[in-house]
């Protein structure tokens, strides 16, 4: 399982790298916009994007799209794990194709819980 | 009571012909008298006019100091604010990575721990099967010795990260100090900004902008005030029962 987390803060990158290797995800990449992330998609070979709303250049939301409009890509799970907590909001990300969404501060379970969920949708 | 102008002219001919007609008779203490009165009604516009003047310097002071503060405020307060936030940004990465950098330490010491007591433990196990050769025995011994003597070492440097992140936390205690300084100086920049719009502008539209509600389209980062919001979740709980009220 390869899976690429985006924020723009490195000690957000981190802690979620962190929680993923105690679930036993350790190949795990970073990027710190939506603007980089999405190159790295396009030709990584990645099985799972974790990504913040909030970042200069391009935000969470606007990857979330171009992943969704993209041929090769749009199949890829996404979890949102962000601060924005507007009901429009995660209304918005829900339409445009989110799999999962986690509003900051959050815990090791419920990053755990929520992976879990995914999974299991995917693979049932 | 204060008379008009006219009234004014009108009072100062009848007090002139009355003092022309008080010479005329010889009546030189009424006359006396009546030059007095004259000069006193004088004073009196005097100290009215001397109190308007010095008002109107009172208030020219007052939005000269202003005027220097928010000159103060703009010149020097605000770019050092600016160096003050960064450096909250600064302290507050730098401890979190301090932290993050001990607590990673401390989860490979007690993975190790955890990985050598497993085994070991399960050589225990075989003596109580009766699964050990005699010459095993002494050699479970030697490991047991090592793996106690590893484990107390490994408890000191577990004790010193541990310290560490401890000490790490003191950033809460500079960058708290740092933030409120701020906080005095925006709620200065308030006063200020407040303070001119009495003098230049309207109080009403002031008024109504406070009531306003404000909304924000798009990304607004971490809300601070969720109590006093009706547009935003309150915690996790409520983004799950809305994203499967969607169908989720």
């Amino acid at each position: 399982m390869k899976i690429l987390v985006v924020d723009d803060f490195s000690t957000m990158r981190r802690i979620i790298k962190n929680l993923l290797r105690d679930l036993g995800f350790t190949n795990t990449h970073e990027a710190d916009d939506g603007s980089t992330a999405l190159p790295l998609l396009q030709t990584g070979n990645f099985d799972f994007l974790i990504t913040d709303w909030n970042m200069p250049g391009m935000q969470g939301i606007d990857l979330l799209k171009a992943v969704r409009a993209d041929e090769k890509l749009k199949t890829i799970p996404v979890l949102m794990v962000t601060a924005e907590s507007k009901r429009e909001q995660i209304i918005e990300a829900a339409q445009a194709g989110v799999n999962g969404y986690i509003v900051k501060p959050f815990t090791a379970a419920t990053l755990n819980e929520k992976l879990s969920k995914i999974f299991e949708r995917i693979e049932g | 009571m204060k008379l008009s102008d006219k009234e004014q002219l009108e009072k100062t001919i009848a007090q002139t012909r009355d003092l022309l007609e008080h010479l005329e008779n010889d009546e030189i203490e009424d006359a006396q008298e009546l030059i007095d009165t004259l000069a006193r009604d004088g004073d009196e516009d005097l100290f009215i006019e001397i109190g308007k003047l010095t008002r109107r310097l009172h208030e020219a002071l007052n939005s000269f100091q202003l005027d220097s503060r928010i000159t103060d405020i703009a010149a020097s307060e605000i770019p050092n604010a600016k160096d003050r936030l960064n450096y909250v940004i600064e302290r507050t990465e730098e401890a979190a990575n301090k932290t993050m950098d001990k607590v990673e330490q401390c989860n490979q010491l007690a993975d190790v721990i955890a990985k050598d007591s497993e085994d070991l433990l399960s050589e225990w196990q075989k003596l109580y099967r009766r699964e050990l050769e005699p010459g095993d025995f002494r050699k479970l011994c030697k490991r047991i010795e090592s793996h106690l003597e590893k484990n107390k070492d490994s408890a000191t440097d577990l004790h010193a990260k541990l310290s560490d992140v401890l000490l790490a936390q003191d950033y809460q205690d500079l960058t708290g100090q740092v933030i409120r300084q701020v906080i005095t100086l925006v709620q200065d920049v308030e006063d200020s900004m407040v303070h001119v719009i009495k003098m230049f502008g309207n109080m009403d539209g002031y008024a109504a902008a406070q009531n306003e509600q404000k909304v924000t389209k798009g990304a607004e980062g971490p809300v601070v005030n969720k109590e006093k919001r009706d547009d935003v979740v309150s915690g996790q709980d409520e983004v799950d029962d809305l994203l499967s009220s969607l169908g989720f």
